[in-house]
């Protein structure tokens, strides 16, 4: 076999007591290619991984990395996958350069080649300035930013990054996004869970889109965009009447979904600038009173709508973005 | 990479903590401090035991009550330790997984080793006379390297097994503290009532303080075969300590909580 997929599961369970965090998760990642698997809080996405990476059991299904179970042949799949989790695998109590020695090390490496690789990534992650603090003083950005490093102190098969922007600051996602891409270009194997659709969009060549531990929909992010459309207008009523006023009004022309308890209308917007100058032109034309109106980049919310139909699950933990 | 050779990267990444954060050797050193203070200076005045000095009675004891707190300490930093991230990317590293564990349990081992020392050295300056002939001591620090060893890999399964440092907590205080007592560890088996008495009888600390006694006083004590063979007694609870913890550590630790 030439192309064998670098993940592949079938089946893939986990449960929690009563709780199903996987069901029955078929996915495929070729060699090569970066996949994201993007859903909200809760959908499945870190367990999935942890799975992969031999830190949980799974209780259904297989799992396979470069072709080794997970379970029965963990030892090979620990020596090909690298995880870089949401929570820092780091020791708190150990500076910055002393945890990728130590990493370095535990891969089997001596004394000054340890060193020296450490050296390397220092320079590549732009650590220095932070090298000799301890990790447990460092800025959650700093700390991403070691912690990827000691996930590729070998060039791993496959790299699982689990949410690797999450909390951070708009500088240190920037930061996290050129590491990632430039790795890409090397051609690493990539798997990326996320919440934000514009983080898989950025980097992903296959997004898998999952809730509820299930796949609802996958395909290239461009396939993606044309279905969940690339922009929307977002227009917020001044009031109830209004609002009703203005759904009539745009509901005629344009292709809509509406909140009412938001008193929002959000306008698919394929053509973006143009859309937004129809919009409000609309709006003004008809006089009716609106406290924004907005083009903003579709959101998680928006994908699970257009493609499944339904919101996320996880409502509190997704607020819907209205600024442009 | 072999075992043996992750075992010590992983020990040295324990033992670098120490320095870092001294706070966590208070449980192995002022504790046992506070409580030859204590007994010594307050209770002991109270006590009087038949042929041999209160001072020399008392720190075999302390040295058998502070060996059984070595569980609680080691079991309330396990439980922290293995709540930390960094445990997550070791077990995803091509290492042996019994590393470790081993590393947890030669770094909680330094801690116990180093918390003993103070212990004696601050009995010694307060005038504790361990009549000890050298072949004594070699066999006392054997064995109580061994106990050591077998009380930290039951700290360490306990820590692996509960759901916090708190939980820890009140285990320790629930079990082990009250055994720590019911040992002859301050006050002679033979006086208790008849209750504690048994309990203490053959409670596995009363073949450690019985062993130090005997070794360093000569004393011997009856009233079960445990106390009559303290040595012999205490080297089998280390053993089946050892048997048990060894493998259910690492079932425990392969196995792995929700996340």
């Amino acid at each position: 076999m030439t192309s064998l997929p670098a993940i592949k599961t079938r089946g893939l369970t986990k449960r929690f007591g009563e709780f199903t965090a996987v069901a029955d998760l078929d996915l495929r990642v070729e060699t090569g290619t970066v996949v994201s698997l993007l859903g909200p809080n809760g959908a499945g996405k870190t367990t999935t991984v942890r799975m992969l990476a031999t830190l949980l059991r799974p209780d259904g299904g297989s799992a396979q990395v470069g072709g080794h179970d997970v379970v029965h042949d963990a030892a090979q799949v620990r020596r090909l996958i690298s995880l870089t989790g949401q929570f820092a695998a780091l020791d708190p109590n150990l500076t910055a350069r002393e945890n990728l020695v130590l990493m370095a090390r535990l891969r089997g490496r001596g004394r000054r080649d340890a060193a020296d690789v450490t050296e390397r990534l220092i320079e590549r992650f732009a650590i220095c300035e932070f090298r000799d603090r301890l990790v447990k003083k460092l800025s959650g950005g700093e700390r991403r930013r070691v912690d990827l490093a000691a996930g590729l102190i070998e060039t791993p098969h496959v790299l699982v990054l689990d949410e690797p922007t999450t909390g951070l600051d708009p500088r240190s996602r920037q930061i996290v996004w050129s590491t990632i891409r430039s790795l890409v270009d090397e051609g690493v194997t990539l798997l990326l869970t996320t919440q934000y659709l514009e983080e898989a969009d950025a980097l992903a060549d296959r997004v898998v889109l999952i809730d509820h531990g299930r796949e609802v929909a996958s395909g290239t992010p461009a396939q993606l965009k044309t279905q969940v459309g690339a922009q929307r207008v977002d227009v917020i009523a001044a009031d109830a009447a209004e609002f009703e006023r203005l759904r009539v009004l745009l509901d005629d022309r344009f292709e809509i979904s509406t909140s009412a308890e938001q008193r929002t209308i959000s306008v698919a917007a394929p053509d973006e600038a143009e859309d937004l100058a129809r919009v409000a032109a609309a709006v003004a034309e008809d006089g009716i009173a609106v406290d924004e109106i907005a083009l903003r980049r579709p959101t998680l919310d928006d994908a699970f709508l257009a493609l499944t139909g339904h919101m996320a699950h996880d409502e509190d933990e997704m607020p819907s973005e209205v600024a442009a | 990479m072999t075992a043996v050779r992750s075992t010590a990267l992983l020990t040295v990444r324990s033992l670098r903590a120490i320095p870092r954060v001294p706070e966590r050797l208070l449980d192995v050193t002022i504790q046992p401090i506070v409580f030859i203070l204590l007994f010594l200076y307050v209770f002991g005045s109270a006590i009087h035991v038949p042929g041999v000095s209160y001072k020399d009675y008392l720190f075999p004891g302390i040295i058998g009550q502070s060996l059984a707190f070595g569980i609680i300490g080691a079991g309330v930093a396990t439980s922290h330790d293995m709540a930390e991230g960094v445990i997550d990317r070791f077990r995803s590293m091509p290492i042996s997984r019994l590393s470790i564990i081993s590393a947890q349990v030669m770094g909680q081992f330094c801690e116990q080793v180093l918390g003993m020392t103070i212990v004696v050295v601050f009995g010694l300056i307060l005038g504790w006379n361990p009549h000890l002939t050298a072949a004594h001591a070699v066999e006392l620090v054997a064995l109580m390297v061994f106990a050591m060893l077998a009380f930290t890999w039951m700290g360490v399964l306990l820590g692996m097994l509960v759901r916090s440092p708190d939980a820890m907590q009140g285990i320790g205080f629930i079990v082990i503290f009250p055994l720590a007592f019911l040992a002859g560890t301050f006050v002679p088996i033979a006086g208790m009532d008849a209750v504690p008495r048994a309990i203490a009888q053959w409670d596995p600390i009363s073949a450690l303080v019985g062993t130090v006694r005997g070794l360093t006083e000569g004393v011997s004590s009856s009233g079960s075969w445990q106390l009559g063979h303290p040595e012999l007694a205490m080297a089998l609870w280390c053993l089946v300590i050892i048997a048990v913890c060894v493998p259910l550590a690492l079932r425990r630790f392969n196995r792995t909580l929700a996340g």
